[in-house]
């Protein structure tokens, strides 16, 4: 016998319902969400068992169950549930806190997900950059008005470069965490990358997923225009650091086409998944402050982005350096807690499809008459 | 003892026959009153009850034999309670009838349904069939006369009452009231299968070859379209591999928020009228819970232990077609084991559940949020389906302590009245 002790987490249950899976109990196993979501393996169904492992309080066994991460939250469990047990809503929770429960460290994890810390997060980037402003020295005044006199390029981007680091060393921390819970040895799952990467680049699950094809193409669109805008923000970095580069770019230069280009992308992504979560009823309940948290910042971010931009060539003092100061508030904030808000799913979630085998079709059918029909166990081998 | 008003019961099903029976039998006059041309309901289109795997037939035709030898009941078919007012022991009752075109001194020659030129579905059959627009609601009909489908005949058509060596056929009749003064009411309005089309996904309606289990009670009825054939619709081949989804709308807020409590028996029943009939097919039964309490664990036992009968947890969630052929993919979790299984049907029947039809009831009746009958003003009882999902057995219980209820009811207002 395979027998296996229970030993339920009551604190976990109740983080789980506070994180948006209020409705857990409700569910009675009849496995309609298993069978109604597209992207549920055909030997490893989801969300049914974590349903009921969550009504259990395993909070082990779920935090590194691959499923949560393959889980793309169409809502189609959730709308087809009988009893309103929104499984979709809670493997979003459980999404949640895998990754507070692998913060690094962890102190933060609670933070970013505690809606009643929102004003601390912002405060401390408004207050790092107040310091700057302050007390770093400033160059001369340039005959035209640049962002390089509110803040000298020189603190701005050892700032950046320091936030990013911290970022960085706090993604690794809670991914080898996350492996470690997975307990696979890496070079399997660095096998795994390159077809799980290519899944990525063309967002092949959410083709598979019901999801409707809006978030599908939104998500692309926040996504490579983010990736794109990051990649712009260090070349550029680099770049004046190095002294190859001077900002603001001339219009021509490439670089300055490619971020308008990726600025643009993200912003019309970030709007569609926002219409999406709040035309449509149903996401709009799915919707946390986790969630909102995310996308309100990064929406932000790149429309400061795009609003400065423009005051700066209309040379509106007044205008330019607040919506700069509010930009940097905001891109710092991002950046920062990127490990602990929702933001990590782009870590977590890669790691989670290269553990587990690439999405396959639905099996073919079986016929009763190929066994006793006592024998559907049969069927699987 | 005869003192006292009538009691009114609502519905000739099983429950409203009985509860007439029961009262008339304790010395109560009764008056029963049934939407449809014949009294039966639901029971009459069954081919075999559970546990015992018996026709209804004996049991109806005790039923119509003792209101035929009772005096103090009376029949109204094809009518409906159109007001009710009044309070306990002194009600008025308005009924509407509308007309059968065919008086008692019908003979059941069938000499009509033979001359008549028009068709009509056939509701007995849940339009799986057609009959004349003169016809015999089904074979041992009560009351014993043909009827008329007037809208479906053919305009200014009198062929029936030209047939008619006995005169039995009267084209003039028109609806009528009644208002009748009585003491109780007894509410037997029954049920109706849930609409099965309205679940997504099943693919009823839109797949020929997946049925619900009403119309899987009228394949297997020797009265029925096939003639007792169990047989796929689309290509009337005799099904190999039939699978029965558990909980077609029932246990599902979306649909039927409570347990129908029938369908789990019923199915188990419906896999044995298969198995009977095509000795080489196999059976898969997919549920949440097979619910069978009481005494009906023996019998889930009995057809659970058939090595062609198969019991999968999980519910169904999708089933597929492949048009060419008709033949269905039934899609679902085989919750033990934990993976998702795919199997091949022939026919799938849905086991739809019961829905109360208490819509047209009066004021004075409450109804519960599932639309279930339940105690309302004095002298008014509820009975049957209409008020739980309930067996056979339960419903014709339930309907005699309605009876007594209603019974009591007018022996009070005799002794104040």
């Amino acid at each position: 016998m395979n027998a296996q002790l229970i030993q339920p987490d009551v604190s976990f249950i109740r983080e789980v319902r506070a994180a948006g899976g209020s409705d857990l109990k409700k569910c009675f196993q009849c496995a309609t969400c298993s069978v109604v979501c597209d992207l549920s393996p055909d030997d490893a169904p989801f969300p049914r068992k974590q349903m009921i492992a969550a009504q259990w309080g395993l909070k082990d066994q779920l935090l590194c169950d691959p499923a949560i991460w393959l889980c793309h939250n169409c809502g189609s469990c959730t709308t087809q549930c009988p009893r309103g047990a929104r499984p979709g809503d809670v493997m979003a929770a459980l999404r949640q806190l895998a990754i507070r429960n692998f913060a690094f460290p962890g102190f933060m994890g609670r933070l970013v997900a505690n809606p009643k810390a929102l004003p601390v997060l912002f405060l401390v980037p408004a207050l790092v950059l107040l310091a700057i402003i302050l007390w770093v020295p400033k160059g001369p005044a340039t005959p035209e008005l640049e962002f390089a006199n509110l803040f000298p390029v020189v603190a701005v981007e050892a700032l950046f470069f320091t936030v990013s680091t911290l970022a960085a060393i706090a993604f690794l921390v809670g991914v080898i965490r996350y492996l470690k819970a997975l307990r696979m040895c890496c070079p399997g799952i660095l096998l795994n990358f390159p077809p799980v990467s290519a899944e990525i680049v063309t967002h092949e699950r959410f083709a598979q997923c019901n999801t409707n094809q809006g978030v599908r193409w939104g998500h692309f669109l926040v996504l490579w225009g983010f990736l794109g805008l990051a990649s712009v923000g260090t070349t550029i970095g680099i770049g004046t650091m190095a002294g190859i580069l001077r900002t603001p770019l001339p219009w021509g230069s490439a670089l300055k086409i490619l971020a308008n280009v990726c600025a643009a992308g993200v912003l019309t992504g970030a709007v569609i998944l926002i219409r999406e979560r709040t035309v449509n009823q149903a996401r709009r309940a799915a919707s946390t402050y986790f969630d909102w948290l995310f996308l309100g910042t990064l929406t932000a971010v790149v429309f400061t982005g795009i609003l400065l931009q423009f005051f700066r060539l209309a040379q509106v003092a007044y205008l330019m350096y607040p919506v700069y100061f509010v930009h940097l508030v905001l891109t710092l904030a991002l950046l920062l807690y990127a490990p602990y808000s929702k933001f990590a799913h782009l870590a977590y979630r890669t790691v989670a499809m290269a553990s587990t085998e690439p999405w396959k079709p639905k099996r073919k059918p079986r016929r009763l008459s190929e066994q006793g029909a006592k024998h559907c166990v049969d069927f699987y081998s | 003892m005869t003192a006292g008003k009538p009691i009114l019961v609502l519905g000739g099903g099983i429950a409203g026959m009985t509860a007439a029976i029961e009262a008339a039998e304790a010395g109560c006059e009764v008056v029963l009153i049934e939407k449809a041309p014949y009294l039966g309901g639901r029971v009459a289109r069954t081919h075999l009850y559970f546990p015992k795997l018996c026709p209804p037939a004996c049991g109806l035709e005790v039923n119509f034999k003792r209101l035929r030898n009772s005096s103090r009941i009376k029949i109204l078919t094809q009518a409906e309670l159109v007001e009710l007012s009044g309070s306990a022991g002194d009600y008025a009752a308005t009924v509407k009838i509308a007309p059968r075109y065919v008086t008692s001194a019908c003979t059941m020659c069938g000499a009509c349904a033979d001359l008549c030129p028009a068709q009509r579905p056939d509701e007995f059959n849940y339009g799986l069939s057609k009959t004349k627009a003169a016809y015999l609601p089904f074979a041992m009909a009560f009351p014993d006369t043909y009827v008329i489908d007037r809208p479906s005949c053919k305009e200014a058509c009198t062929a029936c009452a030209d047939a008619c060596k006995y005169g039995a056929v009267d084209l003039s009749q028109t609806e009528r009231r009644e208002t009748l003064q009585v003491a109780a009411v007894v509410a037997a309005t029954g049920w109706a299968p849930y609409d099965a089309a309205r679940i997504d996904g099943l693919g009823y309606g839109r797949f020929k070859n997946v049925i619900t289990n009403a119309i899987m009670e009228r394949l297997a009825a020797p009265n029925g379209p096939t003639g007792g054939k169990i047989v796929r619709p689309s290509d009337g081949k005799a099904p190999r591999e039939v699978v029965f989804v558990q909980c077609a709308g029932s246990r599902d807020e979306n649909h039927l928020p409570y347990c129908s409590t029938v369908c789990c028996a019923a199915s188990l029943k419906q896999a044995a009228y298969v198995r009977a009939q095509h000795p080489d097919s196999k059976v898969a039964i997919f549920y949440i819970d097979v619910r069978t309490s009481g005494r009906l664990e023996d019998f889930y036992a009995s057809v659970a232990a058939d090595p062609n009968i198969g019991l999968i947890k999980g519910k169904v969630a999708k089933v597929e077609e492949d048009a060419a052929t008709g033949d269905l993919v039934v899609r679902a979790e085989d919750v033990l084991h934990g993976k998702q299984i795919a199997l091949h049907a022939d026919l799938v029947v849905l086991a739809t559940g019961i829905v109360p039809q208490t819509q047209g009831l009066p004021a004075g009746f409450t109804v519960d949020d599932y639309g279930f009958v339940g105690n309302g003003k004095a002298g008014l009882y509820p009975a049957g389906c209409a008020r739980r999902p309930e067996e056979v057995s339960a419903s014709v219980e339930d309907a005699t302590g309605a009876a007594l209820r209603a019974f009591q009811c007018v022996v009070r207002s005799a002794h104040h009245g």
